[in-house]
């Protein structure tokens, strides 16, 4: 089990290498210069830019440009940034990362549970109306262009809403309503870390409490302690914030993520109920199924039991793929939404030519894709004894 | 006999047998038996194809949106006036009358002081009535889906990016399903290292997300259609359709017939482009589908974050409405939205349907769910 | 060796006259988009405790559809248009999907064809077998008991019981045929289906196998009914043989008699299809032909397309089921001709 990680970290470690050397190359490749970029910055005082082209390593040759971007990568020097001269990438990058990683991963994990759940009731319910409309409607989202269907989400819960009910139930865009900001004791970033810190710990406490009780509980008990330690886990943050004093900070944030983790959910969902749903019609005619129920379980025993913990092995093995949606999504979606996390980062720096800035956020989003990709793996083990006692 | 067996896709390979004596009465040229038995199995997998109506609703779809294509040039050419029609040049105001009034509750009748000044002369004020140009002008009978914020008319425009989704999605489908095919059919054929190599390669292009570079090439490179096309295309065709294509391929070689055609004497060259590549070519015919698919979306997204440069597409219709400001104003300017945004939805919808279709009939797995 | 004890509070074994399992007059079909395919025709035996009875047939014929007829566990297509499956005098169609899982496993179990994928690949053995432990033998056995039982069935069936916490794919697959007959065996159930036991498995492992149930079924008295296409197999350990052809019975009876004296032509020929080692040397009657399509099936005689036979009257009219010797019926109008068969060089 242990090699098998260590295998698969090596991998991942040589193809984030490859991917580096394939960037550097782009960027030699690109029409013109880089120099010119940084000698025509005239915000960058003419005793910088020597500084800089010895750093940068202009006159030296190719290899040895090679080497030193290595280096500075490995050492987490990504430069400074152009356009916001001289913050440092890495600086730039730490700041917009977390909200970044809120939004991706509560986006893929809402989707991922949703959309199993559902996947999993649709196979079962073959030929009723529940699955045609399910179903049709997941088609519609999973190809619809993404970008409109965020722009149309505005339009649906930002505005025909807000004229509906009177008052505006979701803010439209921007990750904080500044004018509520104005004499604020915290920064927001402060208010946000403290957010993803205390729901991680209380996420993390339900899961330790849940494995406890598998080990030591029978299986009846155990499923009652998991659902009430993750409903503890759930409502613990909203408890915490409630009686802090950051509470109308922290609300506020809260009330922003609300549309955009809605929005990518939904349509990240709707692959992952359409790919459980095939991927369960696929198990039901394994002959296992049949030995299930020949053996006179219930139907519900067989679906939980039997089938879906099959169904979900190519399910977590798509997590490559959605991933990959989420990403791409995710940069949409934060354009959409003016949330100012590593893609709307991206396309500031793409926009104002900071290559440094760029080359940075490009980086972090390939970690976070191989990142995934490793614990897709690591999940597809344990839920895989085919695997797991190779 | 053997290579004309192979044109048949997997799920069609029992053929009727041929009449007694047949050969021997008229030697018919082989390519005319090779135009029936195509014949015959485009009618057969036609037959299973439009079994299923929502591939069919799909290629209509496709239908009409290629008519439409196919219609711009020649009502540019003959009845709209390109000077108010071009879809990137063409400009046409519908001179309105506002009334001034202190707070805009009706956007189409009535205009803001502050405004008023602006578009017209600093003297004039509240309850006055004011005729100026209405952009975005609302569907009208000269202009059935409205105008754009600089006064385009949008039918035009919708029209005349069809063609330019098309011709996209087809130069991203044939460069990817050339190169998908073609070291598809190499991989599974030669196996070892070239295999191990084009594979990890396949899997590094399917991890690195595609949205991100593509933002960080189109900031280093002028990125236009065709390149993007090519762009498009060489990356499906090296990640994931290759990977899917060496599968096949993979499931063929081991054929019997393969080994028939080795023992025959068929050249590495004879085996792969007469017996594995016309295995493999409905499942690239598929997944040139789905390549459309991606190509157009992904165009309709750079476009759409101002990235591309291109005059006019769906995506950059919405990257119109969207950097002027007009989502913001709520829902009452739809047609400047709603017209491009379905459109890159319904075709891409469409391409990908028609593929799932297609899919049911190369895998007869798929069928009866 | 051990025995496994009898749950407490179950009923003692009919040992009477009394058919344990009767089945009368079964006909179903499933519902295809060209029409109806009749699976199934008119099919009726009985079983009594302890006995065993093969039925054989080629792929296609009605044997799985009739066993899993038994279990209602037909594919969603299929259709009961008549007769009665009666256990202990109990009919089973009309019965709810809630009543007759408590049949399933506790009254009726069941060996699958091809154990390989008879297991759940992510649970443990032990585990699949504990579920069905769990769910039939009230009151509810406590986790050492229960464990105890599977253990006693291991190595009733020859598996080292370390194996009940391994996964299916680190067994081999004689191995995993074995667990799969022993988890048959774990809720004491009356009667056994074992659908082509051991068709995947080479010879010497069948041996094994078809010996273990064999000596399983004297120790513990239950009733099987062996599902297979090879008549070797029926032969080693059948009682009684019905033969199957397009979804009817139309030889049933004693096994050495059927044997002997086969007295339906598609009976003979399916017997004489295959060498026998120890018999006499004789020459292999081949069956020519296939099967005919159960959607459109053949007027009269199914059989008649094949049949050495046929006359104008097996066209048109269906044979009725009858009584040859004791215990021994024929569906055939000419059934008084088939031992001329040998002579006339179908042999």
């Amino acid at each position: 089990m242990a090699k098998f990680i260590t295998k698969r970290v090596a991998q991942m470690l040589l193809l984030f290498i490859v991917f580096l050397t394939v960037v550097f190359f782009l960027l030699e490749a690109q029409p013109g210069d880089l120099t010119q970029q940084y000698i025509g910055n005239p915000e960058i005082p003419p005793e910088q830019k020597a500084v800089l082209a010895e750093r940068l390593g202009l006159d030296k040759p190719v290899g040895a440009r090679y080497l030193a971007y290595m280096g500075n990568f490995f050492t987490g020097n990504f430069g400074n940034s152009l356009s916001q001269w001289p913050r440092p990438v890495s600086e730039m990058i730490l700041e917009a990362l977390p909200r970044t990683l809120v939004l991706f991963l509560s986006a893929t994990l809402l989707a991922y549970y949703l959309g199993f759940v559902t996947g999993k009731v649709l196979a079962w319910r073959r030929g009723k109306f529940t699955e045609y409309a399910l179903t049709l409607g997941g088609v519609g989202l999973y190809t619809v262009f993404y970008p409109w269907f965020a722009l149309l989400m505005i339009w649906g819960f930002g505005f025909m809403l807000t004229d509906w009910v009177g008052f505006r139930v979701f803010p439209i865009n921007k990750f904080i309503d500044v004018q509520d900001w104005v004499g604020s004791p915290f920064s927001a970033n402060h208010v946000f870390l403290r957010m993803i810190t205390v729901a991680a710990l209380s996420m993390l406490a339900a899961a330790i409490t849940t494995m406890i009780a598998r080990r030591r509980l029978e299986l009846a008990p155990a499923l009652r302690v998991r659902n009430f330690a993750f409903l503890a886990g759930v409502l613990y943050p909203f408890v915490y914030f409630a009686m802090s004093p950051m509470r109308p900070y922290a609300a506020d944030i809260f009330h922003h993520t609300l549309l955009p983790v809605m929005t990518l959910s939904l349509v990240a969902f709707a692959g992952i109920m359409l790919l459980t749903r095939a991927s369960m019609l696929e198990t039901l005619r394994e002959d296992f199924i049949l030995t299930a129920r020949a053996k006179g379980l219930s139907e519900k025993v067989i679906r939980d039991r039997h089938a879906a913990r099959n169904a979900l092995l190519p399910v977590v093995t798509s997590l490559v793929l959605a991933l990959a949606f989420v990403i791409g999504g995710g940069i949409i979606t934060e354009t959409v939404f003016s949330w100012p996390g590593i893609g709307l980062l991206l396309l500031s720096a793409v926009t104002l030519e900071d290559i440094p800035l760029a080359i940075g956020c490009l980086s972090i989003i390939a970690v976070l894709a191989l990142f995934g990709h490793l614990v897709a793996d690591i999940i597809y083990m344990y839920l895989d004894p085919r695997i797991r006692y190779q | 006999m053997t290579d004309l067996d192979t044109k048949a896709t997997p799920s069609l390979r029992m053929r009727e047998p041929e009449p007694p004596g047949h050969e021997l009465l008229e030697p018919e040229p082989l390519w005319r038996v090779r135009l029936r038995l195509m014949r015959k199995t485009f009618g057969r997998n036609w037959k299973l194809f439009a079994r299923n109506k929502i591939g069919l609703v799909g290629l209509t779809i496709i239908g009409i949106f290629a008519l439409m294509a196919l219609l711009h040039p020649i009502l540019m050419d003959r009845v709209w006036d390109p000077a108010i029609y071009d879809p990137v040049k063409g400009y046409d105001a519908v001179i309105t009358d506002f009334v001034i009034v202190e707070e805009v509750t009706d956007p189409f009748h009535e205009i803001s002081l502050a405004d008023a000044q602006l578009e017209t002369n600093p003297f004039v004020e509240v309850g006055e009535t004011v005729s100026i140009p209405l952009q975005p002008a609302p569907p009208s009978k000269a202009h059935w889906l409205g105008t754009d914020p600089v006064g385009r008319d949008i039918l035009s425009q919708l029209m005349y990016s069809t063609r330019a989704a098309f011709a996209l999605g087809a130069i991203a489908a044939i460069f990817a399903v050339f190169i998908a095919t073609t070291i598809g059919s190499m991989a599974a054929f030669y196996g070892g290292w070239l295999d191990a190599v084009l594979m990890r390669f396949a899997d590094l292009v399917l991890l690195v997300p595609l949205i991100p570079i593509l933002i960080v090439v189109s900031a280093l490179f002028n990125l236009n259609l065709p390149l993007l096309g090519i762009l498009l295309g060489v990356l499906s065709g090296f990640g994931g359709t290759a990977i899917v294509l060496k599968s096949q391929a993979l499931s063929v070689t081991v054929k019997p017939f393969v080994d028939a055609a080795r023992v025959a004497g068929g050249t590495n060259r004879h085996i792969i482009f007469r017996h594995i590549i016309p295995n493999v070519l409905p499942l690239s015919f598929l997944y040139m589908m789905f390549t459309v698919t991606d190509a157009i979306s992904l165009e309709a997204t750079l476009s759409f974050l101002g990235l591309m440069n291109t005059p006019m597409s769906w995506g950059i219709m919405i990257y119109t409405t969207h950097s002027q400001g007009y989502l913001l104003s709520g829902t009452s300017y739809w047609w400047l939205l709603i017209p491009a945004g379905m459109a890159v939805t319904l075709v891409a919808a469409s391409f990908f349907l028609v593929g799932r279709a297609m899919d049911e009939v190369i895998n007869p797995r798929l069928r009866r769910r | 060796m051990q025995t496994i004890p009898s749950p407490a509070g179950a009923p003692p074994r009919d040992r009477t006259d009394a058919a344990l399992l009767e089945v009368d007059n079964l006909t179903m079909e499933y519902e295809v988009d060209g029409g109806n395919v009749s699976a199934v025709s008119n099919v009726s035996f009985a079983l009594h405790a302890g006995e065993s009875l093969g039925l054989v047939g080629e792929s296609g014929c009605g044997k799985t559809s009739v066993a899993m007829s038994l279990l209602r566990l037909q594919a969603d297509n299929a259709r009961f248009r008549e007769g009665e499956i009666r256990l202990n005098g109990e009919d089973l169609l009309p019965l709810s999907e809630a009543e007759m899982r408590t049949h399933r496993w506790k009254d009726i179990s069941m060996v699958f064809q091809g154990a390989m994928n008879a297991w759940n690949p992510v649970q443990r053995v032990g585990a699949q077998i504990l579920e069905a432990i769990n769910l039939h033998i009230k009151p509810r056995p406590t986790a050492a008991e229960a464990r105890k039982r599977m253990e006693d069935l291991f190595n009733l069936v020859g598996v080292d019981p370390k194996m009940l916490d391994r996964y299916p794919h680190e067994f081999s697959g004689g191995m995993r045929q074995r667990a799969i007959i022993a988890m048959a065996l774990s809720c004491d159930p009356q009667i056994i289906i074992a659908d082509e036991p051991t068709t995947a498995l080479d010879v010497i492992v069948q041996d094994q196998i078809l010996a273990q149930l064999l000596r399983i079924q004297k120790e513990l008295g239950m009733a099987i009914i062996y599902i297979s296409h090879d008549i070797a197999v029926i032969a080693e350990v059948t009682q009684k043989i019905a033969v199957m052809y397009a979804g009817r019975i139309v030889e049933i009876g004693p096994t050495e008699e059927v044997f002997a004296n086969p007295r339906h032509p598609y009976g003979y020929l399916l017997l004489h299809s295959a060498p026998s080692i120890t018999g006499p040397r004789r020459r292999l009657a081949p069956l020519k032909g296939e099967p005919p399509n159960l959607l459109n099936p053949p007027t009269g005689c199914r059989f008649h397309p094949r049949c050495p036979f046929a006359t104008e009257k097996c066209v048109v009219e269906s044979p009725p089921l009858q009584e040859v010797s004791p215990g021994h019926s024929v569906e055939c109008w000419h059934w008084d001709k088939v031992p001329s068969m040998a002579e006339e060089g179908h042999a």
